[in-house]
This record gives structure tokens, C-alpha cells and sequence, in this order.
């Protein structure tokens, strides 16, 4: 049994090193904390470097291009005006592969690299996996995609929040169906996942103290393309209009838009805010699916968005580069460069702290979005519009105001 | 194939003996220390300190799966469930209990040999094939179950982890940057490296190695083969679930991507890639993965490819893996000179 001994010694020198690697370190000061010190910490000539996280590999990859190319356009614009604090943008983008183990690597390498923001972000899962990091390397982060609600005010103190959550969308479907629709009871088609479930909750919330009844509540999977059986069960309980959320933009949505107009139901479709982009109504026919209500925060071409001067001159750029009209996504992505380069304007600097307090409260005029302003917990507040289809377009509505308690949600 | 391993394992054994323990001991302990300074000599930057950490979790974590492929000879599919019990038992208790971090990973522990006794006792009959099905269709089962329960943080997962706070002699020691958790990440690894290889030597060891090599034998010598293999597996969960303990306080946050094929996949390559049954080849799978999705990313779907390419190219070229190619390389090189 010598080799116990042997075993015994090891351990021994193990546990002394334990014990020096483990003084007590909690005296000194945090290391890459507030003073950006962590890392190779930004330089002071040269280029601002602007950290870029999608995804660009894998399903959601086409998306996170998008995303980048946007943010890659009004980097180029803010540059032709001279740039921020009179130095050029440079655009470091990484893949996250829509994983947070994959987005935790991009982010800890571009801390190293020496960025002094970092945008962008498709799903939620890889921006909570990465707020951790990036506290630690003293870079803001503004998240340019991702609508979680724990996003805000958990693990960033300082964190920014552009797109709408759910809270937002069902808010908007409530006012929409009980105030201009002014229905007393309400049909669900709802996704049976966490987007789905979520926004039906929501809505209940919101209907039942205004005493309307949900008469239906059918769901199907995010996948689906057939849904005669749901829509016979609706047509069965004879609501006065329907409310649905699916997200599958090119497949389960246009599906579900055309076979509604299709069955017969006589009541007005109200589909979540951000389920109709034209690429949905193209797809479910056009003209087939007029009279389809919904509601967004963007449209590149119709009125007011075609009057905004910065967004005219973003979607011709948008257009130049990729051929496409740009559309929600690209002007979020658009969004947090001119916001994020306002802001340090604004503030003289681009460290983390004076940047997010230049952002959080204030209000930026004439931007890509219109008049936008943010929450004191970082969300951004745009004007929400109702439109339906008129002769297979967009028809913009009326504005649906949403208060700042909502947003924050 | 197993025959080939078998004369290996037996001729090496030997070889490994010329060398007097003291000067053996001595050897480990330059290489700790070697170890320990790697990242300084590699030039200590935030990148660096972060691979290395990831090459000691990940390897960890394959360590686990290492005790029941090599030693039992059965795959595995079912070791994301214990590095994901881990994970989250520590996020959950420290997040929403505020437990420090020894008494979360006692109860990662015990939270993963619970589990692993089920599935050890579940899967008592099953071989080969059923075995790794059986375990597939749970971690599946625990991907699906923890995506839709809100207790454990649903598909957004648990966030807000805290930092890793360690008693210390003065007050505490706190890893706020992956250079401060490098000690911790490397003590954890040789106390798993220093298990395992106790584990090969054991009595528990040897027979999990002969049931495999020969279940007939070893049951008519006296063996009882199914409590080798429930024990074996109840003793290869906690292993996973320390590097789970490790990741959640490193990545500060857990979600189901923990559950994910991913981690299955890098486990399996690591021990399969060096070749099995090697004391330090989960260790050198782990850092040859790693760094290169690190250090020289060829980006997300090249690196998939990358992976599955070199190990269908090693496992088709060498079913040992790399070390049967070494060896191969060398009697050839020895052939030549003759």
C-alpha cells in the first residue's frame, strides 16, 4: 500500500496549493468592475471598436445576418457624419450560434478585443447568458432583439432594452379588442409554447376586469400549418372576434391568415403585434387576407415612417447593400447604433456608466423609429400603430399609446 | 478490438512501474505546478485564463462519462443530465436560497446520485444499444421536463449566479474573473484526475474492467456484475456534477442549452478522441476541443464539421483513437529501422 502513501503526499501538496491560491482576496479591490480595468480595456485613438453578437450560423442565421448588416449600415452613416467623438465605428461581429455557451465565448473575446459596447442578440437565452460577462468587463450592452422580461433589471443594472415584450403586445391586442372592436367575447388561437401561453395569459389579465369572456382557447404547435380543427372549434363557439399568436413567419402565419379568411368566421382576426410583416401577407396571398388586423412598431415604407428623414436615409442605404427592404429587425438593429452613438455623444465618453445613464430616462429625437425614449429601466418606448390589410398592404391605423409600467414588463 | 486494449492495458503496466513512486509523485507534482502556470506562460491574458478554465470544467465533465465508457464499456447518452443537475441545483439554492457554495455542491451531490441510482437501477438489465437508449430518452425526458417547469427557470433558465465564494484563511476567497477561478477549476481537476486513477487500481475498478471484458467469467468467479455496474455509474455522476457546480458559478447563469447535444457530443469526443481508457485522455480531449473552438474558431458550422469530421477520420483510421495512431506511427517508425 505504497501507493496510498504516494496518494496521500499529492493530495497534501494539492491542498498547499489550495490554500495559497486561496488567501483571502476579498479585501482588494474588484477587478473589472466600474473602472473598466478588466481585459484589454478599450484605447483612445484609433477606431471605436462596436461588439456585434448574433447568430450567424445555424437556423436563425439568415436573421442574425440581417441584424448585423443593418447595424453595419448605420455604422457607415454615422461614420460619413463624422463618426462618434470625432473617431470612426468599427463593427468586431461574433457568432453566437444561438447558444449561450457560444455566446459566453464571443463575449468574453470581445472584451478582450477591446469593445466599447456590444449589440445585438436574437434570442434570449444567449443575451442572459452574456449580461453576466459583460458587467464584469465594465462594457454596456444594449439588446437590440430579445423581449424577455428578466432582460431588464436582473443580472445588467444598466441594461437596454429596444424591442417590445409581450406585455407590450398583449396590452395593445386588449385595447385593441375591447375599446375599437369593443368585443365581449374573445377567441384564442394561441401557440402552445412560452410565447404563446405568455401573451394568452396576459390577455386574459387585461380582458376579464373588463368583463369579457374568452370563449374559446385553442392552441396548436409552432410548427403546424393545418389548422382546420381549431378554427372549426372557434367557428363552433361563435366568438366576437379572435385573437392569435403564432410566430412561425414563414410558414405557420400566412397559413393560419388565409385558411381564417378562408372559413367563414365572420368576426375581425387580430393577430399579435409583430405576426403580420408584408412577407406574411405576401405569402398568405395578398388581397386574400384583407381585413387581418395586427400591430407593429415599424414599417419601412408607409406613412409616418416614410416622412422620418433618418429612417428614409437608412432603408435606401439597407436597400443598397442587401437588395431588400429592411424590415423590424434591421431597424432595431439600425436603432441601437444611432441611440448608443447619440448617447455617448451626449455623455463625452464611452465608458459603460455615463453611456447608460445618457440612455436611461432620456428621449432621442428624429431617429431611424421616430421620437423614441426610454424607461428608467432601460426599455425603449416607440409609438405602437394598429393596422389591418387593405387590398393585400399595410394600412396604418391609429397609434395605440402604451404607458411606461407596460413597457418595463 | 477490446483484446488489443486488453494486452495494451496489461503490458503497460509494467512499463509504468520501472519508474520508483517517490520520483512518479515527484513527476505529478512538477506537472500541477506546470499546470498551474500554464496561463501565465501563455501570456495571462482574459482569453486565456477563460479557455483554460473551460478545458478544466469540460474535462471534468467528460471525466464522468470517461468511469462508464472505458471502465464499464457501455455509452452513456444520459451524463448531460447529471452536469445539468449540477448546474442547476447549485444556481437554484444559491440564486433563490442564497446557499454558499460548498453546501450547493454537497447538495449537487446528492441531487445527482438520487438521479443517477434511479437511471442505475432502471437501466440494470439493459446492455449495449437498449443501454444508451435508455439513457438518451432520459436526458431527453429532463430536457423537456426542465424547458417547461417554472420552478427551474423554465426555457429562460435560472440567471444571476452569483460569484464563487470559497472560505479562505483571513475572510474569503472570491473568483470575480476566470484568472481568479483558474486555482479552484484546477484543484477540482486533480482531485478528479487523482480519483479516477484511484478508481482504475480499486477492486470496484478491476471488476467493472473484468465484467466487461468477460460478464460469464466474472459472474461464475463470484462477481456480481449488476452492482459493479449500478456502483460504477452512481460513482460517474457526481464527477459530471462538480464540473456542473463549476460552470454555473463561471457562466452566472443556467439554462436547458445545458441538456443540449452539444455537451454530449464534446463529452463523447474527449474520451473517444485520445483514445479510451486513458488516465489523462478526457483531460487532453477536453483542451484539443476546446482551444480550437477558442482559439482557432472557424466559425459555428465549420467547427461542427470540423468535429465530426476529425472524429469519424481518427475513429475510422484507429478505433483507439489518436494514441493507436501514435502507436501505429511508432512501430512503423521501429519497423523502418530494422
Amino acid at each position: 500500500m505504497r501507493v496510498t502513501k504516494v496518494w496521500t503526499a499529492v493530495c497534501a501538496l494539492i491542498g498547499a496549493l489550495a490554500l495559497t491560491a486561496g488567501c483571502a482576496n476579498s479585501g482588494s479591490a474588484p477587478t473589472g468592475g466600474s473602472g473598466g480595468s478588466g481585459g484589454a480595456s478599450s484605447s483612445s485613438s484609433g477606431p471605436v471598436k462596436v461588439g456585434v453578437i448574433v447568430p450567424l450560423s445555424g437556423p436563425a442565421g439568415p436573421n442574425g445576418q440581417d441584424v448585423l448588416d443593418a447595424i453595419q449600415v448605420q455604422a457607415d452613416l454615422v461614420n460619413a457624419q463624422g463618426g462618434v467623438l470625432g473617431r470612426q465605428l468599427q463593427i468586431v461581429a461574433k457568432d453566437d450560434q444561438s447558444n449561450p455557451a457560444n455566446g459566453v465565448s464571443a463575449a468574453t473575446q470581445l472584451a478582450s478585443e477591446g469593445v466599447s459596447v456590444v449589440m445585438g442578440g436574437w434570442n434570449s437565452p444567449v443575451t442572459l447568458a452574456i449580461q453576466p460577462v459583460l458587467v464584469r468587463a465594465g462594457i454596456l450592452n444594449i439588446t437590440t432583439i430579445p423581449q424577455n422580461a428578466t432582460i431588464l433589471g436582473n443580472a445588467d443594472p444598466d441594461a437596454v432594452r429596444l424591442n417590445a415584450g409581450n406585455a407590450v403586445g398583449a396590452y395593445v391586442a386588449g385595447q385593441y379588442l375591447t375599446k375599437n372592436l369593443g368585443a365581449k367575447s374573445v377567441g384564442y388561437l394561441l401557440e402552445n409554447d412560452a410565447y404563446g401561453k405568455d401573451l394568452g395569459a396576459l390577455l386574459s389579465a387585461q380582458l376579464q376586469p373588463a368583463g369579457v369572456a374568452v370563449a374559446s382557447e385553442q392552441t396548436f404547435d409552432y410548427s403546424a400549418t393545418d389548422f382546420r380543427v381549431p378554427l372549426s372549434n372557434i367557428q363552433g363557439a361563435a366568438p366576437q372576434a379572435v385573437f392569435s399568436a403564432n410566430a412561425a413567419e414563414s410558414s405557420g402565419m400566412p397559413a393560419l391568415a388565409q385558411q381564417y379568411a378562408r372559413s367563414g368566421i365572420g368576426a375581425p382576426h387580430v393577430a399579435a403585434l409583430g405576426t403580420v410583416s408584408p412577407k406574411v401577407i405576401d405569402l398568405a396571398g395578398g388581397a386574400a387576407v384583407d381585413g387581418l388586423y395586427s400591430a407593429d412598431i415599424y414599417f419601412p415604407d408607409v406613412a409616418p415612417f416614410n416622412g422620418y428623414p433618418q429612417n428614409q436615409k437608412f432603408a435606401d442605404a439597407f436597400r443598397q447593400k442587401t437588395g431588400n427592404a429592411p424590415d423590424k429587425y434591421a431597424a432595431l438593429g439600425a436603432e441601437s447604433v444611432e441611440v448608443w452613438a447619440a448617447a455617448v455623444a451626449k455623455a463625452g465618453s464611452l465608458d459603460r456608466q455615463p453611456v447608460a445613464d445618457a440612455i436611461h430616462g432620456q428621449t432621442f429625437t428624429d431617429t431611424v423609429m421616430g421620437d423614441v425614449s426610454f424607461t428608467d429601466k432601460g426599455q425603449m418606448q416607440t409609438k405602437v400603430y394598429a393596422f389591418t390589410v387593405e387590398g393585400g398592404k399595410v394600412k396604418v391605423l391609429d397609434e395605440v399609446p402604451v404607458p411606461a409600467e407596460v413597457w418595463n414588463s | 478490438m477490446t483484446a488489443d486494449l486488453a494486452t495494451r492495458e496489461t503490458t503497460g503496466a509494467p512499463a509504468a512501474r520501472r519508474v520508483p513512486t517517490p520520483l512518479r509523485a515527484l513527476l505529478w507534482v512538477v506537472l500541477v505546478a506546470l499546470a498551474y502556470l500554464l496561463p501565465t506562460l501563455l501570456g495571462g491574458s482574459d482569453r486565456i485564463y477563460t479557455t483554460v478554465v473551460l478545458v478544466a470544467i469540460f474535462a471534468i465533465m467528460s471525466y464522468g462519462v470517461d468511469v462508464v465508457l472505458s471502465y464499464l464499456g457501455e455509452v452513456s447518452l444520459g451524463h448531460t443530465l447529471f452536469w445539468a443537475a449540477g448546474a442547476y441545483t447549485t444556481a437554484i439554492l444559491a440564486v433563490r436560497s442564497g446557499w454558499s457554495p460548498i453546501p450547493a455542491l454537497l447538495a449537487s451531490v446528492v441531487v445527482t446520485v438520487v438521479l443517477a441510482l434511479l437511471l442505475g437501477l432502471a437501466t440494470l438489465r439493459t446492455r449495449e444499444f437498449v443501454f444508451s437508449l435508455v439513457t438518451y430518452a432520459a436526458a431527453i425526458i429532463g430536457l423537456t421536463v426542465v424547458q417547461n417547469t417554472t420552478a427551474l427557470g423554465g426555457s429562460d433558465g435560472v440567471v444571476g449566479v452569483p460569484l464563487l465564494e470559497l472560505p479562505a484563511f483571513g475572510g474569503t476567497y472570491v473568483a470575480r474573473t476566470n484568472a481568479e477561478l483558474w486555482p479552484i477549476a484546477l484543484v477540482c481537476l486533480v482531485l478528479v484526475v487523482l480519483l479516477v486513477s484511484r478508481f482504475r487500481r480499486s477492486r470496484l475498478g478491476t471488476t467493472a474492467l473484468m465484467a466487461q471484458m468477460n460478464g460469464e467469467l466474472s459472474t461464475a468467479m463470484g462477481v456480481d456484475v449488476r452492482r459493479t455496474r449500478v456502483l460504477v455509474f452512481v460513482l460517474s455522476a457526481p464527477i459530471t456534477a462538480l464540473a456542473g457546480w463549476l460552470y454555473a458559478y463561471q457562466r452566472s447563469y443556467v439554462s436547458p442549452d445545458l441538456l443540449s447535444p452539444t455537451f454530449l457530443l464534446f463529452m463523447l469526443t474527449a474520451v473517444i478522441l485520445p483514445g479510451r481508457r486513458l488516465l489523462l485522455g478526457p483531460l487532453v480531449g477536453a483542451a484539443l476541443l476546446t482551444s480550437q473552438q477558442q482559439l482557432a474558431s472557424l466559425g459555428g458550422d465549420a467547427d461542427k464539421i470540423v468535429l465530426g469530421g476529425v472524429l469519424a477520420v481518427v475513429l475510422l483510421a484507429s478505433p483507439t483513437g489518436l494514441v493507436g495512431i501514435w502507436h501505429a506511427l511508432v512501430r512503423r517508425v521501429r519497423g523502418s529501422r530494422r
